[in-house]
C-alpha cells in the first residue's frame, strides 16, 4: 500500500507543481495586475506577521499587491474579530483563524467556489494532504478556507541519549528490555523515568526525562498532551447522545500516568506553552518530547539547536492493544485562511489568498524554522529544498507523512475551543494534584454539559453526528475495554 | 577641678558617641536604600540587557549578563517588521491627547468639589466606585456604541474612554491641592474684578501648576499602561504600544525573545521619563491631594 | 437690589457648570454602558453565536453563585493573593517611607527611581518577571545559584503555594512604591515641631514612631490600602501573563476569570453578570472597610 500511496502523491505534488506553473505562465494582462491595491490582513501574533512577510516581495512582484497585517494578540483575537463581524462589517479582508473555531466562525467567510469559478482561480487542492483537507477547508459544506499551517505532532529524540552504550547497558539492567525510542506510552513513561535527573549525554549535567506543555491556555495544552493517550486507550470525546466519555477508564487512566510521571518533566512544565519544551529539547535537556511539527525546523536550526543532525524523528507513542499498536497522534487544526464576507476587495483577496497558498510560495512560509508554521501540502513534504533545508530533513518529513493515517482530529463542533479549554483546565487541575484524576476529568464532563445544554443539545448532537461519522470512517471509535487491556 | 576636666572629655564622648551612631545609622538607611534599589530596579536592568543580546545568547548557562557584544538589531526588527514606530507613535499621541483632556475636564469638578463641596460627599464616593469597575464590564456595550458611532479604530474614540476613566483619580487628587489653596488670594483677584473663571486660570493654575503636572503626567502613564480598551478599541492605524508587547507573549515567545523584551523597554521608556520629570512633585503632588482627604 | 439675586442664582448654577464637562462624559461613556451592560447581563448574548440573544432572567447570576465553582474558586484565590499582597505592601511600603524621610541628600532621585516600577504596566511588569523567573536561563535562579540559595532548576510556580507566593511577590515590587509615596507624602505632613517636643522629652525615635509617626500616618495608610484593595480586586495583567491562572487554578482570580468567560467563551453576558457580582462585593468589602474605620475612630475618640 505504502509504495503506491507514494506514487500517488508524488503525481499529485508532480501537478501542484505544473499547476503552480501555469499560474505563472499564465498571462495576466500586465505584469502586476493589482497595482496599487492593498489589502488587510488579520493575524493573531507577531510570529505570524513575521510569517507573511516572507512572501510579500514577490505578492508585489506577481500581482503589485501590498499586504497591511494586524496583529491582534491571541487570547483576545476570536472574541475581537467575532465582534467586528456580528456588526456585519470588518476591516479586515484576509483573516487568519484556528480551524477548531470554525463552527464559530464560518458564516462570516466568503465562499471560495463561486470565486474559482469567476477568476480562474486553482488552489491545487490534489495537493493538500488529506487529513487536513478534510479538516481545515470547510463551513456547512462549502469551502470557505485554505490552510496556512498544518498541525499535527509527531515524536523527537535525542539520538546521543538512545544510543549510548552505557545508557544502554543500565536501561536493560533496570527494565529488562531494550532502550529504544518509545513505542508505547509504558516505554515512554519508563524512558522518562530512567533519563530523568543525571547527565544521559555524558555530562554531569542534570537533565530531564522528558518535555510536554501544560499549561491550559490557547487552545488547551494540557488537553493536547493528554488526548494522545486517551484515544490510544480507547477513549472518544462524546457518544452519539452527546455524552461526554472523557471521564471513563481510558481518560482515567491517561490523567494517572500524566500525574504520575510528572516527577520526570522539567521544573516549570506546568506552565510551558509550545516554544519552551522545544527549547530544552533542542538545548539538549529533554531527551524526549512529542510537540508540533514546527519543532524539527528548531532542531535543524544550527543558530540555537546543539542536536541537529542528532535528533530522530518518528510517531508519537500509542498503546499495545492484543499485540497490536495503536498510535492515535493529534490533529490539532492549525491555522486556516479565509476571505472575509464583508470585504470590499474580495477580487484581489482572492488573489492573495491564491497566491500565498500556490505551493512554492507556502513552502517559504512553512520551511522557515522561525515561522512556527507547518507542511500542509504533499509538495512541501517532497520539496528538494526543504528536504535538504537541514540534517535529517528528509527523515523529518517522511516521519511526519508516515504520521497522517494515524491521526485523531478535535472534536470541531460548535464550541470546539470551549470543551477543548474547560478540559485542558481541569486536566491541569489534576496535574497539580489540587484534585484527583478521575474528580477533574468529572467536573470536566459536567463542564461539557454545561456548554451542550447551553449551545443546544439537539445542535450539538448533530454537529457531533458528523464529526462521529468521519472519526468511524477513519477507524477510530470508542473501546471501553481497551483501557484495561492496553500495555 | 577634676571633676571640671573630666565634664567636656565625657560630653566630647557622648557627641563622638552620637555622632558615630548617626553615621552608623546613615550608613544603614543607604544601604537599605540601595538594597531597594537594586529590587525595584533589577528587572528593568535584566529586560534592557536581554533585548541587546543576540539570539544565540537568549538560552545559555550560565546566563549572558551582560552581553558582550549589544546590538539593537531587536529594536530595528520592531520598527522595520513590527512596526514599531507606528505604535509607539500613536500611544504617544493617545495619551498626551488623553492627558490634556482629563486635565480640562476634571480641574473644574475639582474645583466646584473643593470650593462648593459640589455633591457633598456622593460625588466623591461615585468617583470611588468608578474605580471598582473592572473594564470588562465597560467594553462590549462601549464598543458597541463606537461601532454605530464610527468610532472604532480612531484616536477620539480611545482618547476618551481613557479621559473618563482617569476622572477619578485625577479629581481626587486636583481636590486636594484646591481646599489647599488659600482662598483669600482668589477672592482678593476676584474683587479686584477678574471673573471666577478667569481667576482660576490667571491666579490658581499658575501657583497650583507644580500639582497639576503631577496629575497630567500621571494621566499620561496611566494611559500609557492600559491595555484592554486598547486591544478592542482599536484597529492597524491606532494600535499601541501596549498591545505590541503582547503579540508576543502567546505560545511563540521563545522564538522573538528579542522583539518581546525590546517592545518592554519601549513600553516602559514614559515611566523613567516621568519619574525623572516628576522627582521634586511626586511626593509633594500626593501630599497635597488625597492623602489630606 | 438684583444684584445679590442673581449672585444667588449664580451660586447654584456654577457649580453644576463647573462639574458638568466631566459629569456629562462620564454620563455618556461610562453610565450609559454601564445601564446597557446590566441590561446585558440578564440575556444570554454569546459572540460565537451571533448578535441575537434572548433574555434569561437572573441566570447568569444564580449560575455564577450556585454553580460555578470556577468562579467561586476564584474568589477564594483572590482573597489570598489579596491578604498577604496588602500587608507586604504596607509594611515595605512603609519601611522605604521611613527610610527615605531620614535622607538628607539626592531624596528626589532615590524617590523617583524607587517609584519607577508603580509606573509601569502589569503586563509590562508581569512580562520582566516572567523571563527572569525562567528555570536555569532566568536571572533570578540564576543570582540565587551565584548567591548559594537555590538550585537553577527551582520552579517558582512548581505549587499552588509558591505561585501565589510569586504573584504575590510581583504585585509587591509592582505596587509597594505607590504605598511608598503615599505613606511618605503623609509622614511628611506630619508637623516636626511634633518630634522635637518628644526628643525633648526624652523619647528614643522608637517611642516617638509609635506615639506619633503611626497615629498622625492611621488615615493615610486606610486611603493607600484602600486604593490597593480596590485595584487588587482588579488583578488581571500580572495573571494573564505570568500564570495564566496556573498551576491548576491556583492564581485564577476574579478579574481573570470573567475575562475567560467574556473573550475566550463569548459570553459577553455571562461576563457582565460576573463583574457585577465582583463589583458588588468589592463594594460591600469597602463600606465595611469604612465602617470598620469609622467604628475605631469613635472608639478612640
Amino acid at each position: 500500500m505504502r509504495p503506491a500511496a507514494l506514487k500517488v502523491s508524488l503525481t499529485l505534488a508532480l501537478a501542484g507543481f505544473l499547476a503552480a506553473g501555469a499560474f505563472y505562465a499564465r498571462p495576466v494582462g500586465a505584469a502586476r495586475p493589482y497595482e496599487g491595491q492593498t489589502i488587510r490582513a488579520v493575524v493573531n501574533a507577531e510570529y505570524v506577521k513575521y510569517s507573511l512577510s516572507l512572501v510579500e516581495k514577490d505578492l508585489y512582484d506577481k500581482l503589485g499587491v501590498k499586504i497591511e497585517t494586524e496583529v491582534i494578540p491571541l487570547d483576545a483575537f476570536v472574541s475581537k474579530t467575532l465582534l467586528e463581524f456580528n456588526s456585519g462589517s470588518s476591516p479586515w479582508d484576509l483573516v487568519m483563524f484556528g480551524p477548531s473555531n470554525m463552527p464559530d466562525y464560518g458564516r462570516h467567510f466568503e465562499p471560495l467556489e463561486p470565486w474559482i469559478e469567476k477568476l480562474k482561480l486553482d488552489f491545487a487542492m490534489d495537493d493538500i494532504v488529506p487529513v487536513f483537507a478534510k479538516v481545515m477547508l470547510r463551513y456547512q459544506g462549502k469551502l470557505v478556507s485554505m490552510p496556512y499551517d498544518g498541525d499535527i505532532h509527531i515524536m523527537y529524540w535525542n539520538k546521543v541519549a538512545f544510543e549510548r552504550a552505557d545508557n544502554q547497558k543500565k536501561f536493560k539492567a533496570k527494565y529488562h528490555y531494550d532502550l529504544k525510542p518509545p513505542k508505547t506510552w509504558k516505554q515512554w513513561d519508563d524512558a522518562a523515568e530512567f533519563f530523568h535527573g543525571w547527565g544521559w549525554d555524558g555530562s554531569d549535567k542534570k537533565l530531564f526525562g522528558a518535555g510536554a506543555s501544560y499549561k491550559p491556555s490557547g487552545s488547551g495544552y494540557s488537553y493536547h498532551w493528554w488526548r494522545s493517550r486517551f484515544f490510544s486507550y480507547g477513549g472518544q470525546y462524546f457518544d452519539k447522545d452527546m455524552k461526554p466519555l472523557i471521564n471513563t477508564a481510558a481518560g482515567v487512566r491517561a490523567l494517572e500516568e500524566m500525574v504520575k510521571t510528572m516527577p520526570y518533566y522539567p521544573p516549570g512544565v506546568l506552565l510551558f506553552e509550545s516554544e519552551e519544551p522545544k527549547t530544552m529539547l533542542v538545548k539538549g535537556e529533554v531527551p524526549l518530547l512529542y510537540s508540533w511539527t514546527s519543532t524539527g525546523k528548531r532542531v535543524g536550526n544550527k543558530d540555537e539547536s546543539v542536536i541537529a543532525g542528532k535528533a530522530g524523528f518518528g510517531l508519537v507513542p500509542g498503546a499495545e492493544i492484543d499485540g497490536k499498536i495503536v498510535n492515535r497522534p493529534a490533529i490539532t487544526p492549525g491555522r486556516g485562511m479565509a476571505v472575509s464576507k464583508y470585504s470590499k476587495k474580495k477580487e484581489v483577496t482572492l488573489k492573495v489568498l491564491e497566491f500565498i497558498s500556490t505551493p512554492d510560495q507556502s513552502l517559504k512560509i512553512v520551511m522557515d524554522p522561525k515561522t512556527i508554521m507547518d507542511p500542509w501540502r504533499v509538495s512541501h513534504l517532497r520539496s528538494p529544498i526543504f528536504r535538504k533545508a537541514f540534517p535529517d530533513a528528509d527523515k523529518y518529513l517522511d516521519a511526519i507523512e508516515a504520521t497522517f493515517p494515524y491521526l485523531v482530529p478535535d472534536p470541531v463542533v460548535p464550541a470546539a475551543d470551549e470543551y477543548q479549554r474547560k478540559l485542558s483546565f481541569e486536566i491541569t487541575e489534576a496535574l497539580a494534584k489540587r484534585k484527583a484524576p478521575k474528580e477533574a476529568l468529572d467536573t470536566a464532563a459536567a463542564e461539557w454539559d454545561k456548554v451542550t445544554e447551553r449551545r443546544g443539545r439537539d445542535k450539538q448532537k448533530a454537529a457531533w453526528g458528523e464529526k462521529l461519522a468521519e472519526m468511524k470512517a477513519l477507524g477510530i471509535e470508542y473501546h471501553p475495554d481497551w483501557a484495561a487491556k492496553a500495555k | 577641678m577634676a571633676i571640671a576636666l573630666e565634664r567636656p572629655r565625657v560630653a566630647a564622648r557622648r557627641a563622638r558617641r552620637y555622632r558615630l551612631r548617626r553615621g552608623l545609622g546613615h550608613v544603614l538607611t543607604y544601604l537599605g536604600l540601595l538594597a531597594a534599589l537594586v529590587f525595584f530596579l533589577g528587572p528593568f536592568f535584566w529586560i534592557l540587557t536581554t533585548s541587546l543580546k543576540g539570539n544565540e545568547d537568549f538560552f545559555t548557562f550560565p546566563p549572558v549578563w551582560i552581553p558582550a557584544d549589544p546590538s539593537l538589531s531587536h529594536y530595528l526588527a520592531l520598527f522595520t517588521r513590527s512596526s514599531g514606530a507606528r505604535y509607539f507613535t500613536n500611544s504617544l499621541v493617545i495619551s498626551s491627547l488623553s492627558m490634556f483632556a482629563a486635565l480640562a475636564v476634571s480641574l473644574p469638578t475639582a474645583y466646584a468639589i473643593a470650593r462648593w463641596r459640589f455633591g457633598g460627599g456622593l460625588l466623591s464616593t461615585f468617583l470611588l466606585v468608578l474605580r471598582m469597575l473592572p473594564a470588562i464590564a465597560l467594553i462590549i456595550p462601549i464598543y458597541i456604541m463606537y461601532k454605530m458611532l464610527g468610532m472604532t479604530n480612531s484616536y477620539l474614540g480611545l482618547v476618551v474612554v481613557y479621559t473618563v476613566l482617569y476622572i477619578p483619580f485625577a479629581v481626587w487628587l486636583l481636590v486636594g491641592f484646591l481646599r489647599d489653596f488659600p482662598v483669600e488670594i482668589e477672592e482678593a483677584a476676584m474683587i479686584d474684578g477678574c471673573s471666577r473663571v478667569r481667576a482660576l486660570v490667571q491666579v490658581v493654575i499658575p501657583i497650583i501648576a507644580p500639582g497639576l503636572a503631577v496629575v497630567a503626567l500621571f494621566a499620561f502613564i496611566a494611559t500609557w499602561n492600559e491595555f484592554l480598551f486598547a486591544v478592542v478599541l482599536t484597529g492597524i492605524e491606532t494600535k499601541t504600544m501596549m498591545v505590541l508587547v503582547t503579540s508576543f507573549t502567546s505560545g511563540g515567545t521563545d522564538m522573538f525573545y528579542g522583539e518581546a523584551s525590546a517592545s518592554v523597554v519601549l513600553g516602559v521608556l514614559p515611566a523613567f521619563a516621568v519619574a525623572f520629570m516628576l522627582q521634586r512633585y511626586l511626593v509633594k503632588g500626593l501630599a497635597l491631594g488625597g492623602t489630606k482627604g | 437690589m438684583r444684584l445679590p439675586m442673581l449672585a444667588l442664582k449664580r451660586r447654584q448654577w456654577e457649580p453644576f457648570a463647573f462639574a458638568s464637562p466631566s459629569l456629562v462624559l462620564i454620563a455618556l461613556v461610562i453610565m450609559f454602558p454601564l445601564a446597557y451592560s446590566f441590561y446585558l447581563s440578564f440575556l444570554d448574548f454569546d459572540l460565537s453565536v451571533g448578535p441575537d440573544a434572548n433574555f434569561i432572567g437572573a441566570r447568569n447570576y444564580t449560575e455564577s453563585i450556585l454553580r460555578d465553582g470556577r468562579f467561586v474558586g476564584s474568589i477564594v484565590n483572590t482573597a489570598i493573593i489579596i491578604g498577604p499582597a496588602l500587608a507586604a505592601e504596607l509594611v515595605l511600603g512603609l519601611g522605604l517611607a521611613l527610610l527615605l524621610s531620614r535622607v538628607a541628600r539626592g531624596r528626589p532621585i532615590i524617590t523617583a527611581l524607587l517609584a519607577i516600577p508603580a509606573m509601569v504596566s502589569p503586563v509590562m511588569a508581569a512580562m520582566a518577571w516572567r523571563m527572569m523567573f525562567g528555570v536555569k536561563y532566568g536571572a533570578i535562579n540564576n543570582l540565587g545559584l551565584q548567591l548559594g540559595i537555590i538550585d537553577v532548576y527551582f520552579d517558582w510556580f512548581g505549587s499552588s503555594a509558591l505561585a501565589r507566593a510569586s504573584v504575590v511577590l510581583v504585585d509587591v515590587w509592582h505596587n509597594t512604591p505607590f504605598m511608598m509615596l503615599v505613606l511618605l507624602a503623609g509622614i511628611q505632613s506630619i508637623p516636626t515641631e511634633l518630634y522635637d517636643a518628644a526628643r525633648a522629652d526624652g523619647a528614643t525615635p522608637w517611642q516617638s514612631f509609635w506615639s506619633i509617626t503611626l497615629p498622625l500616618l492611621k488615615f493615610t495608610m486606610a486611603v493607600g490600602l484602600m486604593i490597593r484593595l480596590i485595584d487588587l480586586t482588579k488583578l488581571f495583567g500580572l495573571i494573564f501573563v505570568l500564570t495564566y491562572g496556573g498551576p491548576g487554578s491556583s492564581t485564577e482570580t476574579v478579574a481573570f476569570t470573567t475575562y475567560l468567560a467574556g473573550f475566550k467563551d463569548f459570553r459577553m453576558s455571562y461576563a457582565a453578570a460576573l463583574s457585577y457580582v465582583i463589583v458588588g462585593g468589592v463594594l460591600l468589602l469597602t463600606l465595611l472597610f469604612l465602617w470598620i474605620q469609622r467604628l475605631r475612630e469613635a472608639r478612640a475618640a
